[in-house]
């Protein structure tokens, strides 16, 4: 999930357009990491250093991995570590935004430096999907800290992700959030989250977005929203609710229950309380998911 | 003994979970499957057609899952439930279980698992 705010953290610094992120996205499962990128991003080379390397490919029938250590920028052991370590999401986005042209070799460095630097992660922190990491990436994206329910949203937040990717895709840039009081859609579906503490929940979005989001999780193609349409974003909604609420209980003994899901088409939904709204871009969308105190 | 003879139910009050579960089911070539969209609908259509196993969701309007599970056992202590929900709480597991569910499934349910539990259901029951 690094990678969907690494894009969005490129995005935000207008170091790559939505289009190119929406490219990418789709390019880079056809993406093979090169020892440039990894070395850069594992802080043992700097951009300048590999552009040398390339430039010095040119003229030597030489290998990249050979002539770093020939140049004296790597050991034989880093290059062996480097290119053994599995590649990680993020930095397949970044090597097909390389690739692409859209960023040098020198803007991914600042780039991956800075974003690190911003979310005190360290490599390891974001080689794999560590929940306490991604906890505190989302909670500072999102400002939740300053929210009254900020564990609950957050891990709250965590689990809409991790279950956006599961079944919907990877293809997608969380965007800034914002506090709303109201909410007015062509298409919501509302379920709200009642015991212990009360919650509102709502997936929101134009038609196209509504129906596009609905084919992958259905895994079949709509041509109208109809009632099975409603029926299927309904559901996505309530197995990550349902999964919050088995979360909730397993791991903090907080009895939760779930209300059937409601459509309101074309209608304005009104919030007791301040609402976080989450925009989500797919390479489809945008499609708008909200959480609230009920 | 094979699965060409058992009968299923599915009470969903989704019509995405009943039509997804339908879908998967048939291709592996049942004898029927029934659906009821809410509790009430699951007791009733449970007595009028005993299917072997059932899948019935939790909530679900007119009468939960938990309340529709009580009548079906008590209409059939032999009956077969299997609770799929998207609420797996240990609360909502033990009131299937003290219900008289057979067994708990937490959604999305994969069709493995639907398979395993339905040629399970056809070997226990010698179908």
């Amino acid at each position: 999930m690094f990678a969907q705010f690494f894009g969005s953290f490129l995005l935000h610094k207008g170091l790559v357009t939505a289009k190119d992120l929406t490219q990418a996205f789709e390019e880079k499962k056809n993406t093979r990491m090169r020892l440039g990128v990894l070395a850069i991003n594992a802080g043992l080379m700097t951009s300048e250093q590999v552009e040398h390397v390339n430039v010095t490919q040119q003229s030597v029938d030489k290998r990249f991995g050979d002539l770093c250590v020939e140049l004296g920028y790597l050991t034989d052991s880093d290059v062996e570590r480097l290119l053994s370590e599995q590649p990680t999401d993020y930095l397949l986005l970044g090597q097909t935004l390389v690739n692409s042209g859209v960023m040098s070799n020198s803007d991914f460095e600042k780039a991956i430096i800075e974003y690190k630097d911003e979310n005190s992660l360290s490599n390891d922190d974001i080689s794999g999907n560590q929940s306490d990491k991604l906890s505190k990436l989302i909670s500072g994206f999102y400002h939740f800290d300053t929210a009254a329910n900020a564990r609950i949203y957050t891990e709250f937040t965590t689990l809409l992700f991790k279950d956006i990717i599961r079944f919907i895709g990877d293809d997608f840039t969380p965007l800034g959030s914002s506090i709303i009081h109201e909410l007015e859609a062509p298409h919501i579906v509302k379920q709200s989250i009642t015991g212990a503490y009360n919650s509102i929940t709502c997936v929101a979005a134009d038609t196209a977005e509504y129906m596009a989001f609905a084919e992958r999780f259905a895994k079949e193609e709509f041509t109208e929203v109809d009632d099975f349409v409603d029926a299927t974003v309904g559901e996505f909604m309530n197995v990550n609710n349902g999964l919050f609420t088995v979360n909730e209980s397993n791991e903090h003994g907080i009895e939760l229950q779930l209300d059937p899901q409601e459509i309101h088409n074309d209608e304005k939904i009104v919030f007791e309380n301040p609402a976080f709204l989450i925009p989500v871009s797919f390479s489809f969308g945008e499609v708008n998911f909200v959480i609230s105190n009920g | 003994m094979g699965l060409e003879n058992v009968k299923v139910m599915i009470a969903d009050d989704s019509m995405f979970a009943r039509k997804k579960l339908t879908n998967f089911i048939a291709t592996l070539g049942v004898a029927e499957v029934l659906e009821a969209s809410d509790g009430e609908e699951a007791v009733e259509k449970y007595k009028a057609n005993k299917p072997h196993v059932v899948f019935m969701d939790i909530v679900m309007p007119k009468k939960t899952g938990i309340e529709a599970v009580k009548e079906i056992v008590d209409f059939d202590p032999e009956a077969r439930v299997i609770m799929a929900s998207s609420v797996g709480t240990q609360n909502h597991l033990r009131d299937a279980i003290m219900a008289g569910a057979n067994d708990f499934i937490q959604k999305p349910i994969s069709n493995d698992q639907i398979k395993k539990i339905l040629e399970n259901t056809a070997k226990e029951l010698k179908l």
